[in-house]
């Protein structure tokens, strides 16, 4: 038993068993929590396969479009000017990363305001894992799942609607992309769903948020047919290093732009992670002295 | 031996935006909006000894769950101190969160699609538990609870009474020295009720478990806890020992007397007839003004007597009155009347 002192007069009171808890540092919880939650997401199928169904639509309406558009069949010889959105093939795979990106997100910021309205948000304090990174760790195993089920139907679909394979090292390096871009997009929609605590509604912001993701991040046209100003614009926005940055690596873009897309995703992590450090500490407070 | 939970003057102030009447005044409260103070808990002091079962017992709106939230560590209070096994619960919330369990009624841990042994898994991770240790603490609760045939199946598929004691075996599964309970046996049938109570009666004597239980239900107060503390208007109004509470605030016996002959004439101070059917007579009795022997004796000269039961009216009218006697006190506190006899 520890000596009483005046902040605790009695002093701890001493475990029955006389084990104390060993406290593990680390993600081992976390993952344990994510693996969970992809377990659970398996388990509603009929929301999984409504997402596939989604996707596939979408891909063969803009795929068509494309195709009248730019007056080219997918597997037909290049025009002139093959470079990035000048191919129909290139669309359809532009837009099969984009898409997967954003349809792998889970809606947590949904998730987080209805704990912040039922008053889950101050009960979860009294267990032993942060609320924000529990949450994190369940919205990525969600994500994992649907990167899994989504990336494999991408793949099939963007072949049946006639697109040539990208070049070899194209695609792995999109999908190293993509998986990151999820996971900072998570940072940013777990960002959102807090900022119900002081605008009561978040839908307002997330749609904000998709609203710029469709226009400055290029999820159906690709940045490079922007013209200059707005394209330059949209480059210093993490919107486009979420989903244009990812989506023209498929389409075999140089090593600086592989490399650049991957930093410019770390940096805007790192500055998403940090605000949602200090946006859950503004929140506990909020939480522990105002009431869940 | 170390006090399980000790508060002292426990005070918690909300600060909330009065909502405007009319269109003029919603309009102006945008700019202008004005702010009144409401007091949740005034003062509130307890000390609950390990192992002991105490009922935190109070009307809606009475402070119960602020001060539990404040004791778990999940709210600040405004004023006023607390130790929970040694631990000042908002500084220590982490620690802390280690040898408490929660229940809370309305709200699940477990993972709605998924079997409860899912879950069970999970908060072992969370709670750092070693794996072998976890294993066999879950076999052990579950064994108590009879969940062994449930807890295969998704959550989902449970029944309330079921799920409700998958919940309580996911807050014990840390070994936690203290329980907090918040109704946990709201919506439930009256089977549920009672296979829930005897376990938590059961684990607590067992393991010496402290338990702070709120309900609104007082047969969950009768049948798992030893002492009751009646919390009203933030303050508390009653501390004492279930027996304790019967000796001092029952000032009133139900007694039913069976007789040979089919009706029996009485009219005595103090007495008044609840149910009179052929052979049979119910009578409400003020102890403060006649004794349960005078009644029988005054019974017993003008009839026969077959069969005799004297027992308490039920715990709910206690606290009903109770209940009413604060709501007086405050209205006539009010009025600037004093009032002797209803504080704590």
């Amino acid at each position: 038993m520890s000596a009483p002192n005046m902040e605790h007069p009695l002093g701890p009171c001493p475990r029955r068993s006389g084990d104390p808890v060993r406290r593990r540092r680390g993600l081992g919880k976390h993952f344990a929590i994510a693996r969970l939650a992809a377990r659970q997401r398996l388990e509603e199928r009929a929301v999984l396969w409504g997402r596939v169904l989604f996707y596939f639509i979408i891909l063969l309406v803009f795929a068509r479009l494309w195709e009248a558009l730019l007056g080219a069949k997918p597997g037909s010889a290049p025009p002139d000017d093959a470079s990035l959105g000048q191919r129909p093939s290139h669309y359809i795979w532009y837009l099969a990363i984009t898409e997967w990106i954003m349809l792998s997100q889970p809606l947590l910021h949904l998730d987080i305001e209805a704990d912040i309205r039922a008053g889950a948000v101050g009960h979860s304090l009294s267990r032993p894992v942060s609320y924000v990174a529990g949450k994190l760790a369940e919205a990525w195993g969600e994500v994992a799942v649907r990167l899994v089920l989504l990336g494999a139907s991408g793949l099939i679909f963007a072949r049946l609607l006639g697109a040539e394979w990208p070049e070899p090292s194209a695609l792995p390096l999109a999908a190293l992309g993509g998986v990151l871009a999820s996971m900072v997009m998570t940072l940013a929609l777990a960002a959102i769903g807090l900022s119900a605590l002081w605008v009561t509604d978040s839908t307002s912001v997330y749609l904000l948020w998709q609203k710029a993701c469709f226009v400055l991040g290029g999820l159906m046209l690709p940045l490079s047919i922007y013209p200059p100003w707005l394209r330059s614009i949209a480059e210093w926005s993490p919107f486009a290093a979420l989903l244009f940055g990812p989506a023209e690596l498929v389409l075999g873009a140089p090593p600086e732009r592989v490399l650049g897309c991957m930093l410019r995703l770390a940096c805007w992590g790192a500055l998403f992670a940090l605000m949602l450090v200090g946006l859950e500490r503004r929140a506990s407070r909020i939480v522990t002295v105002h009431g869940g | 031996m170390t006090t399980a939970i000790e508060a002292r003057q426990l005070c918690k102030h909300f600060t909330s935006r009065r909502r405007a009447t009319g269109l003029g005044a919603a309009f102006r409260q945008l700019w202008a909006p004005v702010y009144h103070e409401h007091v949740a808990v005034d003062g509130v002091s307890f000390r609950i000894e390990p192992g002991e079962r105490v009922a935190f017992v109070g009307p809606n709106g009475a402070g119960k769950s602020t001060t539990i939230k404040m004791l778990s560590g999940i709210l600040h209070p405004s004023s006023g101190s607390a130790s929970v096994l040694g631990h000042t619960p908002w500084r220590e919330r982490r620690e802390l969160a280690y040898r408490i369990g929660t229940v809370f009624g309305q709200r699940s841990q477990l993972w709605y699609h998924l079997p409860a042994a899912d879950s069970f898994e999970l908060l072992g991770r969370i709670y750092d538990r070693e794996r072998h240790e976890h294993r066999q603490r879950q076999s052990e609760l579950v064994e108590r609870f009879a969940l062994a045939q449930d807890i295969e199946k998704p959550v989902r598929e449970l029944s309330l009474g079921q799920r409700m004691r998958c919940e309580i075996v996911a807050s014990l599964l840390h070994d936690p020295d203290l329980v907090f309970l918040d109704e946990p046996t709201i919506g439930l049938d009256v089977t549920a009720k009672a296979a829930i109570r005897s376990v938590l009666l059961e684990q607590s004597r067992q393991d010496g478990k402290t338990l702070l239980f709120t309900s609104h239900d007082t047969g969950d107060m009768e049948s798992v806890c030893e002492r009751v503390i009646i919390i009203h208007h933030g303050r508390v109004l009653v501390d004492q020992s279930l027996a304790e509470l019967r000796r001092t605030h029952l000032r009133r016996k139900l007694l039913v007397l069976h007789t040979v002959e089919p009706a029996v004439p009485l009219t005595l101070a103090g007495t008044r007839v609840v149910a009179c059917e052929p052979h049979r007579l119910e009578l409400e009795l003020d102890l403060d003004r006649v004794a349960v022997e005078q009644v029988v004796q005054l019974v017993m000269a003008r009839a026969r007597l077959r069969d005799l039961t004297v027992s308490d009216p039920p715990m709910e009218d206690v606290i009903r009155e109770l209940y009413g006697r604060a709501r007086n006190f405050s209205a006539q506190r009010a009025l600037g009347a004093p009032t002797p006899g209803a504080g704590p």
